[in-house]
């Protein structure tokens, strides 16, 4: 009996030396999402503790989340893992807080999409991060107004410029007043957002921001180009075409106006899919792609990424919850697959995923359609940021004047833009 | 023995003044001379900061964008502070009466002043929304004027934000003028009747000399206010449009918070301290030589 009881504890002691024991660590993530995103959230962190034991501490925030950052990073108060914008990027390499991922050892990293991956590019070749959702803009127009005025879903600058007009003047809800708009534009230069806004346009016309001589860049604002999209922006506001305050709107401004029926064209990314089929309604709403400019219907690409912070002390671990999250399982939990709550993957990263399977709904294919043939990255210089807020406050200057002098204008951003990338040392001689 | 008190008596009022002090120590003091610090240094906010001696503050001297907004900044000051002022002066001069219908319009006028104000920019915003059937243009268009873009022209922007100030800051000048009109002695106004002045000659000699410190504290506070607007504008305008309605805080909040230049955000900062000091001491100069006449 006693021969046995020993035998019986050098087998136990022997099966946990022969099985790895893993302790469970905290991984602490902090989100730009909000409590809309929750349910989601809560469901892929579970699921991810399933399957490892690790747990997740998370943090969202909506709105500072910057200034949330900056604070942790001067407190050394960091979490592991930030999923934040993918334009992030050059910020966080500039304050220092992100380290390098080895794309090579990455599991799963075959599986994304090439264009997603160079989203997270540093300007050293190396990537910093690992994207995790993509989109790309389109247009939501208010298909009861637009059919009760007998006219077809716009597919050039004309079409749109004429829709707008005929919402404003026409009286598409036909209340008998004068008492909707065309286009709503948020056009403030608050963080950036006139930047933002025009993009599009200026793409479309065939301008671009700056030019990519190899690694070095030169400002190209200044160009016929870039004027004419800026115009056509600026037309809409001089019409009378744009929402009134225009000039001083944001999104958080701009989308109650779309909502609310006051006007009935919005720019606007997928994110804006739940939110809108809810008001005004699925029925009143459709998305269209970009009626296309001089140079075709580019529009803005972006994407959210997930970065492992230099003070993260678990970053094995910390990368794995990153692999769960754009593995195909995390992908789906992500896009609320069965959920009736707001997706933190908009367009799915992984190749294996079928978006459109997904979703099953004609908004969503518009989306997946526009950023698969014509999603536009802002320029990849070292810290785009600065750039989008000082070409915002010109570019509001210039929307706010219907006579301003636009060449001079765009000559002075020029000007600015070019001191900038020469701060941040990319400046072609 | 008696001495022994008296020898410590000097502690008693700093012993009083001490938990205030700790605070102000902890929460005021030692964070301005953090900022005075970071104002030496490029912020890297990981890793040693970058030792930058005075380069912020010559930046500061040449940074044009910094000066429009130092410009709009001041005209918001003198403008709100001599409207401001005046305005809030006739309205005490009407309201000093003591009757109970007097005290239910002082009541009224003074809530601006006790409302939050992201909830007054708000209602700014609706009453001067810029469609031709928003409030404002509702209101003006019965005197024929035409409808006008407010806080979304350039040109009239930093007028409608300056009003908003006006507005908020009447009731609470109001009820200092109306402090320092009670503290008037009654007699002036017997003897000056009794010399037969007329309403214009009492409000010259007797109540405006004996209201000094009244305007005052009136000014001295709207300098400070004026100088360091930041909610009324951010949740108005945000700045805009055309960056014409910028101020200094403005300024350094999106040089901070939205650049993360936080050496830069703190040089400016402290250059609006040193003046607001500065300003402060001018002012109480300036009001102890006028008292001594």
């Amino acid at each position: 009996m006693k021969y046995c009881k020993l035998g019986l504890a050098i087998a136990t002691a022997g099966a946990l030396l022969a099985t790895p024991v893993i302790a469970s660590e905290t991984v602490s993530v902090w989100m730009r999402y909000g409590e809309n995103e929750r349910p989601v959230l809560d469901k892929l962190v579970a699921e991810f503790n399933s399957q490892t034991g690790h747990e997740v501490d998370l943090f969202l925030a909506n709105t500072d989340f910057e200034t949330r950052l900056a604070r942790a990073a001067a407190g050394g108060n960091l979490p592991d893992i930030i999923v934040n914008d993918a334009t992030a990027i050059g910020q966080l390499l500039e304050m220092g807080v992100v380290r390098e991922i080895d794309r090579a050892s990455f599991v799963g990293g075959d599986e994304i999409f090439d264009v997603a991956w160079d989203s997270t590019l540093g300007p050293d070749g190396k990537h910093y991060g690992v994207p995790t959702s993509a989109q790309a803009f389109a247009v939501f127009v208010r298909k009861d107004w637009r059919e009760a005025l007998g006219l077809e879903k716009p597919q050039t600058w004309e079409e749109l410029f004429e829709l707008a007009r005929a919402f404003t003047e026409d009286d598409p809800d036909g209340n008998g007043e004068a008492d909707t708009y065309g286009y709503v534009m948020p056009v403030s230069a608050t963080r950036g957002y006139a930047t933002w806004f025009l993009s599009d346009l200026i793409w479309q016309a065939g301008g671009a921001f700056v030019s990519d001589d190899g690694g070095t860049f030169h400002a190209t604002l200044n160009t016929a180009e870039v004027a004419t999209g800026v115009e056509f922006g600026r037309s809409f506001i001089c019409a009378g075409y744009a929402q009134p305050a225009a000039i001083t709107a944001t999104t958080g401004d701009t989308t109650p106006v779309f909502a609310s029926g006051q006007a009935g064209i919005y720019r606007s990314g997928p994110y804006h899919i739940a939110p809108l089929y809810g008001e005004p309604g699925k029925d009143l709403v459709e998305v269209i792609l970009p009626p296309a400019g001089p140079a075709g219907r580019d529009s803005l690409g972006e994407g959210e990424a997930a970065f492992i912070t230099v003070t993260s002390e678990i970053p094995e671990i910390a990368q794995s919850f990153i692999e769960f999250l754009v593995s195909e399982k995390g992908q789906r939990l992500g896009m609320a697959e069965g959920m009736d709550s707001s997706p933190i993957v908009r367009l799915s990263v992984n190749k294996s995923v079928d978006t459109l399977a997904v979703r099953q709904d004609e908004g969503w294919a518009t989306f997946a359609e526009q950023f698969g043939e014509a999603g536009h990255y802002f320029p990849r210089v070292p810290n785009w940021k600065p750039i989008r807020q000082m070409t915002a406050d010109g570019f509001n200057r210039i929307l706010a004047d219907c006579d301003s002098d636009i060449g001079a204008e765009l000559a002075a951003m020029d000007g600015i833009v070019n001191a900038e990338l020469d701060r941040q040392g990319v400046l072609s001689k | 023995m008696q001495s022994k008190p008296r020898q410590w008596q000097w502690a008693v009022p700093w012993l009083f003044l001490a938990p205030a002090l700790i605070v102000f120590t902890w929460f005021k003091f030692v964070p301005i001379a953090k900022g005075m610090v970071m104002s030496l240094h490029n912020m890297k906010f990981f890793g040693p900061d970058e030792w930058v001696g005075l380069a912020h503050y010559e930046r500061a001297i040449s940074d044009s964008a910094l000066h429009a907004a130092v410009g709009n900044t001041l005209l918001y000051v003198i403008v709100s502070t001599v409207v401001g002022g005046v305005l809030a002066f006739c309205v005490a001069l009407a309201l000093q009466d003591q009757a109970r219908h007097v005290r239910i319009i002082r009541t009224a006028i003074f809530i601006p002043a006790v409302t939050s104000v992201a909830i007054l920019s708000e209602i700014w915003r609706i009453v001067f929304y810029p469609a031709a059937n928003g409030v404002a243009n509702s209101f003006i268009a019965l005197f024929y004027i035409p409808a006008q873009s407010w806080m979304a022209d350039p040109d009239q922007a930093l007028y409608v934000v300056i009003l908003l100030q006006i507005w908020k800051s009447i009731p609470y000048n109001m009820v200092i003028f109306l402090a320092g009109l009670a503290g008037i002695n009654r007699e002036l106004y017997d003897a000056a009747d009794v010399d037969g002045a007329n309403v214009w000659r009492k409000l010259w000699h007797v109540t405006l000399p004996g209201l000094i410190p009244a305007f005052s504290v009136v000014i001295m506070l709207s300098f400070i206010r004026g100088f360091r607007v930041f909610t009324e504008i951010y949740t108005t305008t945000g700045g805009g449009p055309a960056g014409r309605t910028e101020v200094i805080m403005t300024v350094i909040f999106k040089t901070g918070f939205e650049r993360l230049d936080y050496g830069y955000a703190a040089a400016v900062s402290f250059l609006l301290v040193a003046f607001t000091v500065l300003l402060t001491v001018l002012h109480i100069t300036i009001k102890n030589r006028i008292s001594r006449f």
